[in-house]
């Protein structure tokens, strides 16, 4: 049962936390440096010199920024308000942590699109038709929540110290990206990798989105698009419900 | 209906039973005090009234809401002054209490009108642009207070409220406190500073090694305590020490020239007695004075025994 006044309620808390995130976390300068340089880096590293077009390569580039972008700050959040004993204080009021994780999320979330945008007027530069920019912002918003999320779903882990989440976090991002479709297309993996690049969440919104830039892609575009859906909704999901059932075990932590 | 209510809470971390078996209730309006040593089990237990930490067992209510079950309409009437937890160090005074206001479903419109309000009553509105690491101790703790009050509670938690603060900010709070009872609202504070409980509670409960050991209001501890007051009297000539040893043998007493002492429990029968024994031989009393145990030595007892 959900009146008007608790969805207030509930949209002033998000909205409240978000902005804290953004004040503290995201406005920073080599957060910004870092968000903007690294997938440039890893994108260049495996894209220029190769004498493809730039258009080949976007899909790939957007998917890489959207996921070191979006999953980057709000693993440590948790751990760190943990440390800070911030996150009691905010607890001791009439909030939910679900609501503290959705407005962390939104946080993420706006600013993985912030830092995707360039990319976005860059497609459009390159000619890409307006539909296919329209569409593309949807899929970059899907993406953008579920790797928010999967940031969020590390710092479940109940601890107070941020570097084990980023250890954690590492240990299971660099792998994801290395099997999935970003860096080589699918279509020149060879079968055994195949199977391993299907379980990446980085491969369908790859997919996706380089079908709208190149026309080509490797799954049916349904089976990308429930892929995106179940990844994005399984991380939030599972952020959500893990960090329930770890949120007594952090607060006991003194 | 109690506002605040504990039923047989317990709490272990590891082998050490933090809260071992506290029940109390809060009357509306009530200054219910928690006094005791460090490690009691105070912060522990006012943990699991704000729906911070679960019981291992029992329950917690506050205005008939149990914090574990219906956590956010609890604490919808709930303010909290938390003992282990800051405002965000990089955010302003004036970001941190509207943020804290955001959360109790305030518009920014109301929620900006009380952050004001409390900055000014609590002195803190020439530093609300500061940040919160800036502020002196004094000053963040007034800041944890205001952002304990923007959603106008009911019922107010205040663990150690003033504890190692400046004189000054120390009882600017405890002047709030008062301020707030009287506008009704419940509140649990604790504390190991005794005289400041024997000032501001109307009930104490003294805990130790998570177990409450006495209740009562600062008076019943004293007279609970069994420890003696002493009245010493002096009249305008000396006494027969014989007739004053037999008139006041109910009690212990030493006389002396014209000065008797009385060592006793409670003092209002044995003042009586005085006032007779002096009618009745027509003597004056010059001077009478009673010093009862005080809550420092009550709470010594009860504790050490
Ligand atoms: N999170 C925790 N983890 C382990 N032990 C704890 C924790 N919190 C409290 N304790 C222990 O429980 C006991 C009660 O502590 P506490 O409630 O903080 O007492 P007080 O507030 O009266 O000083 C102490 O022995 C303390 O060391
Ligand atoms: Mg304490």
């Amino acid at each position: 049962m959900m009146n008007t006044e608790s969805f207030s309620h509930l949209w002033r808390s998000t909205w409240a936390i978000c902005r804290k995130d953004i004040k503290l976390y995201y406005a920073k300068g080599p957060i910004v440096v870092t968000g903007v340089l690294f997938p440039l880096f890893l994108w260049g590293a495996f894209y220029i010199g190769r004498g493809l077009e730039p258009r080949e390569g976007l899909a790939s580039l957007i998917t890489l920024t959207i996921f070191f972008t979006s999953s980057s700050v709000t693993p440590i959040i948790a751990p760190w308000e943990t440390r800070q004993r911030t996150l009691e204080m905010l607890l001791s009021r009439p909030v939910k942590v679900t609501t503290i994780l959705i407005g962390d999320i939104l946080a993420s979330t706006i600013f993985g699109l912030i830092f995707t945008l360039p990319i976005v007027l860059y497609s459009i530069v390159l000619g890409a038709a307006l539909s296919n920019v329209l569409t593309a912002i949807v899929i970059i918003t899907v993406t953008v929540i579920g790797f928010s999320a999967l940031g969020v779903l590390f710092s479940a882990l109940p601890t107070d110290t941020p570097a084990d989440v980023v250890l954690l976090s590492s240990a299971v991002k660099l792998p994801l990206v290395f099997v999935s479709g970003v860096l080589v297309p699918l279509t020149q993996l060879p079968t055994w990798a195949l199977s391993i690049a299907a379980a990446s969440p980085l491969t369908y919104p790859t997919d996706l989105l380089r079908r709208l830039y190149t026309g080509d892609a490797f799954f049916p575009e349904s089976v990308d698009i429930v892929m995106l859906m179940i990844f994005t909704i399984m991380f939030t999901v599972g952020a959500l419900k893990l960090h329930e059932k770890t949120l007594s075990a952090r607060l006991q932590r003194r | 209906m109690s506002t605040i209510e504990a039923v047989d809470l317990h709490k272990r971390f590891g082998s050490i039973p933090a809260v071992n078996g506290v029940s109390f209730k809060v009357k509306e309006g009530e200054i219910f005090g928690f006094l005791g040593p460090n490690g009691a089990g105070k912060t522990t237990t006012i943990r699991i009234l704000t729906g911070i930490l679960k019981p291992d067992s029992g329950e917690a209510r506050i205005m008939g809401y149990d914090v574990h079950k219906d956590p956010v309409k609890a604490r919808m009437l709930t303010g909290v002054v938390p003992e282990e937890a800051n405002p965000y160090p990089d955010l302003s005074a004036w970001d941190n209490l509207m943020l804290v206001g955001y959360l109790y479903g305030l518009s920014k419109h109301a929620a900006g009108e009380r952050a004001a309000r409390l900055l000014k009553l609590l002195d803190l509105y020439e530093v609300r642009g500061r940040k919160a690491r800036s502020l002196s101790k004094g000053m963040r703790q007034k800041l944890l207070v205001a952002m304990a009050l923007i959603g106008e509670p009911k019922v107010l938690f205040l663990d150690e409220p003033t504890s190692g603060l400046d004189v000054l900010s120390a009882r600017k709070i405890r002047s709030l406190i008062l301020d707030l009872k009287n506008n009704g609202v419940t509140i649990l504070l604790t504390t190991h500073n005794v005289e400041e409980a024997g000032e501001l509670c109307d009930r104490i409960s003294i805990i130790n090694g998570g177990q409450i050991v006495e209740t009562g209001s600062p008076d019943d501890l004293m007279i609970k305590s069994g420890l003696y007051t002493y009245i010493s009297v002096k009249f305008d000539r000396p006494v027969d020490p014989e007739d004053a040893a037999q008139f006041f043998k109910d009690w212990e007493h030493r006389v002396q020239g014209s000065r008797i002492l009385l060592i006793c429990k409670e003092s209002a029968e044995p003042v009586v007695r005085v006032v007779e024994y002096a009618k009745a031989r027509s003597l004056s009393i010059i001077d009478i004075h009673t010093s009862p145990p005080n809550l420092e030595d009550v709470f010594v007892k009860i504790i050490g025994g």
